[in-house]
């Protein structure tokens, strides 16, 4: 633990090193910093991880907090891992990125305290043991982020956005604070394992603060229907840091249902049932808003609320597995899903990184003005690809291997003879394919219209100089994506000590033993098919080699006057899709048709809404503004009334009191 | 090893003599005498030996991708029960991976026709991801409930147990390959989907995604595009086929099989007009109704007690 604290206090250091010292050097201070940092952290997390014994410590406070019992289990350690490793990846990149702000020098100060602020307190989130200091790391954590997410402030949609995003996070925490109240007045003690006798009492009590608990960190994660903030924040912040709220800072929501569910024995059918179709409804809506945008970072936000329903869908087929006293189920799914958020977070780290670099080269996050990109930036177009094919869930990455441990937790549930289980697990398991495709279909687009045909606009500066922090921290990302994707037994090894905390009574068993060898099995299949498709590819090589192949323009059916504004944009590749989803989406469109035998003028606009901010979230807070301005005769003004307010109350309170004894 | 060098020379070979058989019969419905059985190994071979013309507008994946898709269909055909009831790779859960690599194949051919910068291929890329899209989830629902009726975990052990199975499985095995069928359809772009004989503005789906390629990658695509349906027949074959009945005698039944539905292919094709453009995902979505029909036997199958 001490050495825990080592890191941190380093990552802090860097924090303030970046205050002092000159612009230029700020970002590589914090990064050598946050590395040293990191190494540190990671020397007792991979300890846990890999032996799974638990490191306790407690720090002695005085009286609003008390104790505050720390922890480092193995599922906390997974989590460590992950956020020191990505966050260290996410601060070499914003070396290079940061190089255009240089002349903003306060915000950039700020910028790097801010940034090893959230670095740190998101890894305390993960240790903290205690209800009220939880709660003030996950204040710290929100509000750090705000302040990274609004670096570029004196644009007005930046701000606007950042404080739709402090809004959000409030209202989170609001609902974590109501159910951390009830369970420490209940319990009479704010420590987490205080709260395991009570939620294993009552099951109604124990379904609803499941339920309160997954909405306040839904909120964090993403989950359909508080999900509205992310395709705000993530398009407003810098891109590393669009990285690393989507890679990481949203799963510490999942770590706090993840933590919740640890407290609880066997959670009840309807939990299971709940956390499933929410996760399948976040899925499907997420993908289907994210072929919907044309603007790259929006795109890839409304991808997290998709990836966060995989993630989800996998914690429901486990929770479906304790319910069951089904270990296997219960294994595969949490496995599954704790893969995926390791995944994701590489994954969405790679495409947001390369987003961010297209983005500091054409000044254009819109995919329609974007195009021809692949010829230009051929080592971006490369990574970009990389992680297209495994966010996609393809194989031979990583993002197919979660998947297909969800479907083996899927597969194995229908051992359990029970119609409605196997009905609700054969939807799930069409709709993970139906996402799955529609990701395909996402990606594609998002590929083909930033990459690849002819470019739609001419860009001025020159593209080929690609700072080395950045393609280094994008090329370790692509790296890990086929590690995990080639060798995925090994990974599954790791994940059995993280998975036994959620799963207590899971042993390696004889199921799980099998898997890997399935596993195994599986990563020499596909270096089979990389083999194939080598020495097809070999032929193709040596036919061509002695004959011509020489290059002409693209075959135009004859049309000799076609141009570059003729093809296919994202928006008309996405279309046929778009117009069967017509029922699910709220679109406006401005038309200005065209008349007459000689038209002038025809425009169209097409604006995107969010489905739940129109019909659910809008009225709603029409309703609460209606609700609280009937109060608004309260707030005259007027300093002397306000005395009056305090004074009746003091008197109110004084009487009160002196009635009561 | 013999075996799996049987299966994959049957899986490159006969994929030919299928679309030979679909052409002869579209020929027979025509009163044409139509071209020989062989003849798409003719056009194989004239493709194979010829030079390449590349796109001005493409960059490194127009290159690769014809390979990468090839690849992927050939290697998803190693996954399936061919000759003797046996795949080449049979482990648990492979029909996922036979799913996912065929996805990714579609995966790089439409980047591939996205790359050329062409408006035709964009609208045969764009179509052809809508309508695989929504064929997906009806090849999920039908396997799902094939794992739950058998017990079962990969292809090879799945249609063994319904070949042994008893009479009222048969219903089930009927539902699914008339899915699997459509999917057939949707994947190889047959007609009511799509008409392979033309690539103008009526049909584009499948045929004009490959405008720009010749050469060997030509010869790629339009072999692993007869393996993929052939893929699919195998598929339906495997869930119409008796019980072991000996090597040569489950092979030469297969090939009856996949003859008899390149046939029927040929015949729809002869007799049936390609449906609107907006009237094929309704069709699509047909699969899905099938399936979740079979699922619903197989519920009845499971808890109803109708055996």
């Amino acid at each position: 633990m001490i050495i825990f604290f080592l890191g941190i206090s380093f990552i802090l250091a860097g924090g303030f090193g970046a205050l002092l010292i000159n612009e230029k050097e700020k970002a590589r201070c914090l990064a050598i910093f946050s590395g040293i940092g990191t190494f540190f952290i990671l020397v007792p997390a991979i300890k846990v991880l890999v032996s799974g014994i638990t490191i306790t410590s407690t720090i002695k406070f005085t009286y609003p907090i008390g104790n505050v019992s720390l922890i480092i289990d193995p599922l906390s350690a997974f989590f460590l891992s992950l956020i020191s490793i990505m966050s260290f990846i996410g601060i070499i990149y914003s070396i290079g990125y940061i190089k255009p702000y240089l002349h903003k020098r306060m915000a950039i100060s700020s910028h790097y305290f801010f940034l090893s602020i959230l670095v740190i307190s998101m890894l305390l989130v993960c240790i903290v043991q205690n209800a009220l200091a939880f709660l003030v790391v996950w204040e710290i954590m929100a509000i750090s982020s705000f302040f990274l997410v609004i670096f570029e402030s004196e644009k007005k949609e930046v701000i606007h956005a950042g404080i739709n995003y402090i809004i959000n996070m409030h209202i989170g925490l609001f609902i974590l604070m109501v159910g951390f109240l009830i369970l420490s007045i209940n319990a009479g003690n704010v420590d987490f394992s205080s709260f395991k006798v009570l939620l294993n009492t009552n099951t109604s009590f124990t379904n609803t603060m499941f339920i309160i608990f997954f909405l306040g960190f839904g909120v964090k994660a993403g989950f359909f229907p508080v999900h509205t903030w992310l395709p705000r924040a993530h398009p407003a912040a810098p891109s590393h840091i669009s990285g690393m709220m989507s890679g990481i800072m949203i799963k510490t929501g999942i770590y706090g249902i993840l933590r919740i569910l640890t407290l609880i024995n066997k959670p009840s059918l309807t939990l299971s049932y709940f956390v499933l179709m929410i996760s399948i409804i976040s899925a499907v809506y997420g993908i289907i808003y994210a072929i919907r945008q044309n603007d790259i970072k929006k795109m890839l936000a409304y991808c997290s609320i998709e990836n966060i329903g995989i993630i989800g869908i996998g914690i429901g087929i486990g929770m479906l597995g304790l319910s069951y006293n089904n270990n296997i189920v219960a294994i595969m799914g949490f496995s599954g899903s704790i893969l995926h958020i390791l995944n994701h977070s590489i994954f969405k780290g790679l495409l947001f990184y390369g987003a961010g670099f297209i983005y500091q080269k054409t000044h254009t996050k819109n995919m329609e003005h974007l195009g021809g990109l692949a010829k230009k930036m051929p080592a971006v177009s490369l990574l970009f690809l990389i992680g297209s094919i495994a966010i996609s869930g393809l194989p031979p990455f990583n993002g197919f291997i979660s998947e297909f441990i969800i479907y083996n937790g899927m597969f194995q549930s229908f051992l359990v003879r029970n119609p409605f289980i196997l009905v609700t697990v054969i939807i799930s398991v069409a709709s993970l394919a139906l996402v799955g495709a529609m990701a395909l279909l996402c990606f594609t687009k998002a590929f083909s219209a930033i990459f690849l045909g002819n470019a739609k606009n001419t860009y001025t500066e020159s593209i080929n100089d690609m700072s080395p922090a950045m393609l280094v921290s994008m090329v370790v990302l692509a790296i890990f994506t086929l590690l995990i994707g080639l060798f995925p037994q090994y990974v599954f090894k790791l994940l059995i000590n993280p998975v036994s905390v959620l799963v207590p009574s899971y042993h390696f068993s004889v199921e799980s033993l099998n898997f890997v060898s399935t596993l195994s099995t599986l990563s020499w299949c596909i270096m089979a098919f990389i083999i194939i498709a080598g020495l097809i590819y070999l032929i193709r090589y040596l036919l061509l080699k002695q004959r011509s192949v020489y290059q002409y323009k693209t075959w135009d059916c004859g049309y000799q006057a076609g141009n570059n504004r003729m093809q296919y944009t994202s928006s008309s590749y996405a279309d046929p899709f778009l117009s069967l989803t017509k029922p699910l989406v709220h679109n406006e469109v401005e038309l200005t048709r065209i008349e007459g035998f000689f038209p002038q003028e025809a425009s169209m606009k097409t604006h995107n809404h969010d489905v739940v901010e129109i019909y659910l979230l809008k009225p709603a807070f029409k309703g609460i503004k209606s609700l609280l301005n009937l109060f608004s005769w309260v707030q005259s003004g007027d300093t002397q009334l306000y005395i009056f307010y305090g004074l009746t109350s003091l008197v109110a309170t004084l009487l009160w009191i002196m009635l009561a004894n | 090893m013999l075996l799996a060098i049987l299966n994959i020379l049957f899986l490159l070979i006969v994929p030919f003599l299928f679309i030979g058989i679909i052409n002869r019969t579209k020929a027979f419905w025509a009163g044409r005498r139509g071209a020989p059985v062989i003849q798409p190994i003719y056009d194989f071979i004239k493709l194979i030996n010829k030079g390449e013309v590349i796109s001005t507008t493409s960059s490194y994946i127009f290159k690769v991708y014809p390979v990468i898709t090839y690849a992927s269909i050939i290697f998803a055909g190693l996954l399936i029960p061919i000759i003797s009831h046996k795949s080449v790779l049979d482990f648990k859960l492979n029909f996922i991976l036979f799913a996912y690599i065929l996805a990714f194949g579609k995966f790089f051919a439409l980047i591939g026709a996205m790359d050329t910068g062409s408006s035709f291929e964009g609208i045969g890329a764009s179509r052809e991801v809508t309508f695989s899209t929504i064929a997906e989830p009806a090849f999920f629902i039908v396997i799902a409930s094939f794992v739950a009726l058998t017990g079962n975990y990969s292809f090879q052990d799945i249609f063994l147990f319904l070949q042994k199975s008893n009479t009222f499985v048969y219903l089930i095995t009927v539902l699914s390959a008339v899915t699997f069928f459509i999917i057939l359809l949707v994947e190889g772009s047959r007609v009511p989907v799509d008409d392979p004989n033309t690539h103008l503005e009526l049909t584009m789906i499948h045929e004009v995604m490959v405008l720009d390629n010749s050469g060997p990658d030509l010869a790629f695509i339009c072999h692993g595009a007869a393996i993929k349906m052939t893929i699919f027949a195998i598929l339906i074959a495997n869930l119409l086929l008796p019980e072991r009945i000996g090597i040569i005698y489950s092979s030469l039944l297969l090939l009856v099989i996949i003859s008899a539905i390149s046939i029927v292919i040929g015949t729809i094709e002869s007799l049936v007009a390609r449906l609107r453009m907006t009237h094929v995902p309704q069709f699509i979505f047909i699969s899905i109704s099938v399936s979740l029909i079979m699922l619903s036997a197989t519920l009845l199958f499971i808890y109803g007690g109708a055996k």
